[in-house]
């Protein structure tokens, strides 16, 4: 196995590793770059918990083989706050009671943030649609949908967000 | 204000007083960690990561009743990377865990038994997680295999596979109250059915995993669990150590639902990682979760109910068996407090309950939310509307007409004083069925 | 962990056609992932070349070529759904995207993937046969284009050779007369594979009746399934309830011929009914007016 030269814009910060080519996106994030908010849940694409967004979409991490995420823009949870502040949806989330044990939540808050950037105002079918690849086994949903729709508001309220 | 005088009146306080002096109680406040979890720093068991750790996996039975014959890990041991294999023979204090009965083996021994596809026979411990997997499969197992039991029904029967020593039943419960038979001889109707609820996985979002340190002699674990100080009794005697020297630190925990009271990693890691003074940590994957895992008891239950021509309930008499599986593991209680909860919420003068927990070679059955009650809900609520059908009425005037009030005698003799809101639930619930246009009955 | 490969980024199809002719031994393209990575990982797959598409811009675009619409392998699920191309010629296999797996799933995954898998609940699948797709195969030094009804053999099993990619689907665009439906039937709403699928196409003439039929039945055999008898029954008929239970009842019968005794027949052979129901009802409302 030929060693792949991995580059990428991981929060919005370059980066640039060696890596065995058959390094999925989830471990080179949590084992090579210790961002260990991508949560492992299945490993086979059914609960979303590994949830990062490349160039902005939601895809599972745990089904990304690294070199294929090479040379594009990634978004993991660590990348939302900034200098300090949360993003609209972290404080949706915890107004809202959205955050139980917490595992699915990195995720659910970035499927949300692909789905506010394309549709700023969706009504609840939207955003239970956008989630749906996202399993939660604590809350019951109803209270990550009410979070999301809250974060709109509060992103509305901004001029459209960050 | 005392309990006595809220009773039978309805809530008198639906809401807690706001104002000055109250800073908590009332008040929706963040949760203490929920920052940490939004921003992705929240450290999750399989998050920590310790200079020099070391990585385990637990080799498994792939059969579901069997003698440990022979193991040889000597090719594992071979493997550059693997650090050590770890058997029954290492344990140092006493190889055996259980909330309540003592009857799992951390690692099944040379000569013990297998009871369950997945019981744990040897852990491997490497120097990255790449190299366990192989180390696993060069592991030689011999099994001697026995025949095995998968129906708890049939895990009665004389002459059943004996699963342990003491016999397959682990536990009977029984509750009587009046006289049924005669009861039933009197009644002008009778339902008489069978249920059968299924095996249920709890699937918290976070599989199984810790990491276990020895800091200055002392053994530190922190682990996904929901049952700190029964860990660390477990892993005190099993490794012989006195409790002041073992430490579990509840690692965030992604879920659990009962299904995370029992014993995972904590034994093994303990042992590993005083075994070799290194850290080591271990995290299940999904499929080892579900083999390894405890989930909810599935029960086979034989309910007969009976009432008058108006519909009072006269008797109930039920038979409930849940297969535990393997190990008991919560399955005494949980049996129990099915039998606790069999009439329901419902008044009957007339009651014979009778509860098995039963082992099977199945995978062992423990705490899930509800402990019992969901299961025996789904029976007596069925029976309830079969009796309505019966007597003609419609399914809300029979629960009324049956329901606990304040003063209600429950079937083991408690007289409910207080707090009995079944009635109101009822009432909304109709009323509520009314609103949404799927109910039409009586108001 | 994935076990070890040797993997390869070519940056055209050129050079990946040669890249897959030269190298020996088990190899696989690799487009998505979302079929290869999982199977890698639980130890099905062997591979000791893993050549990725990602580079392939070429086989991204969905173009209208005449008469007919080709759609590039990799074009993902979500890529089909928003299209205008697919909305305005082929609305069912946008329907059909839009119900695979979740938005994840539907980012990554691609039409050369899903067709080249093979799986019998494939969702793609139903629409590209009710549309007639034909595939086309390319390798070193020669290309090939097959109806997708050669193309699939069954479960997981196709003609592509080894050296070979899949670069587009091809198949005649709907005019704007003709009405189509999918509808799906999973244990759930969203990641669900399909327990039953059902792809329909309906061309009528100015009267409203029905010209030509075609219902393609995913998920109930190793490969998708026209219902003959019922596209026989429908033709030169004008929809209406009657129509329905009639095509209805003739669907649930081929069925049930195709499922024989298998586990899941008692449920298929009930729930397929519901499933034709909805898809035809969903491509001409009329057939539930009387
Ligand atoms: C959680 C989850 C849910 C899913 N839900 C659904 C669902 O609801 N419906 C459904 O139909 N599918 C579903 N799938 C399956 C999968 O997403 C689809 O089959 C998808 O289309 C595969 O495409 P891919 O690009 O990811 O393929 P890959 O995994 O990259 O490849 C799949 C196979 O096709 C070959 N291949 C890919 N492209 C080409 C090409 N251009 N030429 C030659 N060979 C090629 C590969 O070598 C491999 O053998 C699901 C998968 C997951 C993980
Ligand atoms: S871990 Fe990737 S989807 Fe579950
Ligand atoms: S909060 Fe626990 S899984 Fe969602």
């Amino acid at each position: 196995m030929k060693p792949f030269r991995f580059k990428a814009i991981i929060n919005d910060r370059p980066v640039e590793l060696l890596i065995p080519p058959n390094r999925r996106l989830l471990d080179l994030l949590r084992e090579d770059l210790d961002l260990t908010g991508v949560k492992e849940g299945c490993g086979e694409g059914e609960c979303g918990a590994c949830t990062v967004l490349l160039d902005g979409r939601p895809v599972n991490s745990c089904l990304v083989l690294a070199p294929e995420a090479s040379g594009r823009k990634i978004t993991t949870i660590e990348g939302l706050a900034s200098a300090g502040r949360l993003h609209p949806l972290q404080e949706a989330f915890l107004e809202a009671g959205a955050v139980q044990c917490g595992y699915c939540t990195p995720g659910m808050i970035l499927a949300a943030k692909a789905l506010l950037e394309e549709n700023p105002d969706p009504d609840e079918q939207t955003v239970k649609t956008a989630i749906s690849g996202n399993l939660c086994r604590c809350t019951g949903y109803v209270k990550i949908v009410r979070a999301v729709r809250l974060a709109a508001v509060k992103m509305a309220g901004k001029g459209g967000g960050r | 204000m005392n309990s006595e005088s809220r009773g039978g009146k309805g809530p008198e306080l639906t809401s807690f007083p706001e104002g000055p002096g109250f800073r908590v109680v009332g008040r929706s406040l963040p949760r203490v960690d929920g920052t940490a979890k939004v921003t992705g720093g929240a450290r999750f068991a399989a998050d920590c990561k310790l200079p020099g750790m070391l990585f385990a996996r637990v080799l498994r039975s792939t059969v579901p009743h069997a003698v440990l014959r022979r193991l040889d890990a000597a090719g594992a041991l071979s493997l550059p990377g693997v650090a050590a294999v770890f058997t029954a023979a290492d344990i140092p204090g006493n190889n055996a865990v259980g909330i309540i009965v003592k009857d799992e083996p951390v690692l099944v021994e040379t000569g013990g038994r297998i009871r369950r596809i997945g019981d744990p026979l040897a852990l491997v411990v490497g120097e990255s997680e790449a190299v366990l997997e192989a180390a696993l499969a060069k592991i030689k197992v011999e099994y001697e295999e026995l025949p095995p039991v998968f129906s708890p029904l049939e895990a009665m029967r004389e002459g059943a596979p004996q699963i342990h020593e003491k016999g397959n039943v682990q536990s009977v419960t029984r509750i009587k109250k009046g006289d049924v038979e005669a009861a039933l001889a009197q009644a002008k109707f009778v339902v008489t059915h069978r249920y059968t609820t299924q095996m249920v996985e709890h699937a918290y979002l976070e599989t199984e995993a810790g990491v276990a340190a020895v800091e200055n002699g002392l053994l530190v674990i922190w682990v996904s669990t929901q049952n700190p100080h029964y860990d660390r009794r477990e892993v005190a005697r099993v490794l012989n150590l006195g409790q002041h020297r073992v430490r579990i630190v509840q690692a965030p925990t992604g879920g659990g639902f009962g299904g995370k009271l029992d014993i995972s990693v904590q034994c093994l890691l303990g042992l590993a990682a005083w075994k070799t003074g290194r850290p080591v940590k271990m995290c299940y994957r999904r499929e080892e979760s579900m083999i390894a895992s405890t989930k909810r008891h599935p029960f086979v239950i034989d309910y007969t109910s009976a009432c008058d021509g108006e519909g009072r309930l006269l008797a109930v008499k039920v038979r409930i068996v849940g297969d535990t599986g393997a190990y008991a593991s919560y399955g005494p209680p949980t049996l129990k407090r099915a039998a606790v909860h069999a009439t329901g919420p419902y008044e009957v003068p007339n009651v014979f309950i009778e509860s098995f927990c039963v082992y099977t070679n199945n995978p062992p059955a423990g705490a899930m939310r509800g402990f019992g009650v969901p299961q025996i809900a789904f029976a007596h609520e069925s029976q309830m509307d079969l009796l309505a059908e019966a007597v003609g009425c419609d399914p809300f005037t029979i629960r009324l007409r049956n329901c606990y009030r304040t003063g209600s005698v429950t079937a083991t003799g408690q007289r409910l004083t207080a707090s009995v809101g079944i009635e109101e639930t009822i009432l909304r619930a109709r009323a509520r069925a009314q609103e949404l246009g799927i109910w039409r009955g009586e108001p | 962990m994935l076990p070890s490969f040797h993997y390869y980024q070519p940056e055209s199809l050129a050079e990946a056609l040669n890249l897959l002719a030269d190298l020996p031994g088990p190899k696989k393209v690799l487009a998505g992932g979302t079929d290869v990575i999982p199977a890698l990982s639980r130890g099905e797959l062997a591979v000791e070349h893993l050549v990725s598409l990602k580079k392939l811009d070429e086989l991204r675009e969905i173009r209208r070529v005449g008469a007919n619409l080709h759609v590039g392998a990799l074009v993902t699920f979500r890529e089909l759904v928003s299209s205008p191309l697919v909305a305005g010629f082929c609305r069912l296999l946008g329907e059909a995207a839009a119900a695979v797996g979740g938005p994840q799933v539907r980012n990554q995954g691609t039409v050369g993937g899903n067709v080249v898998n093979a799986s019998p609940a494939g969702d793609l699948l139903p629409p590209l046969f009710a549309l007639g797709a034909q595939v086309k195969l390319c390798r070193r030094g020669g290309e090939r284009v097959l109806p997708l009804a050669e193309f699939l053999l069954g479960m997981g099993k196709t003609m592509l050779m080894p050296e070979e990619i899949l670069t587009e689907v091809i198949f005649p665009a709907l005019p704007g007369g003709a009405a189509s439906s999918f509808v799906k039937l999973g244990r759930r709403n969203s990641l669900a594979i399909s327990r039953i699928s059902m792809a329909v196409i309906i061309f009528r003439n100015r009267q409203g009746r029905i010209e030509e039929a075609r219902l393609a039945l995913g998920a109930v055999a190793p490969r998708p399934v026209r219902a003959e008898r019922a596209e026989a029954l429908l033709k030169g008929r004008c929809p209406g309830p009657a129509l329905l239970e009639e095509a209805v009842a003739a669907i649930a019968e081929t069925v049930a011929a195709i499922l024989g005794r298998r586990a899941s027949a008692p449920y298929k052979r009930v729930a397929v009914k519901g499933v034709a129901r909805q898809a035809l009802l969903r491509a001409v409302p009329e057939f539930g007016k009387p």
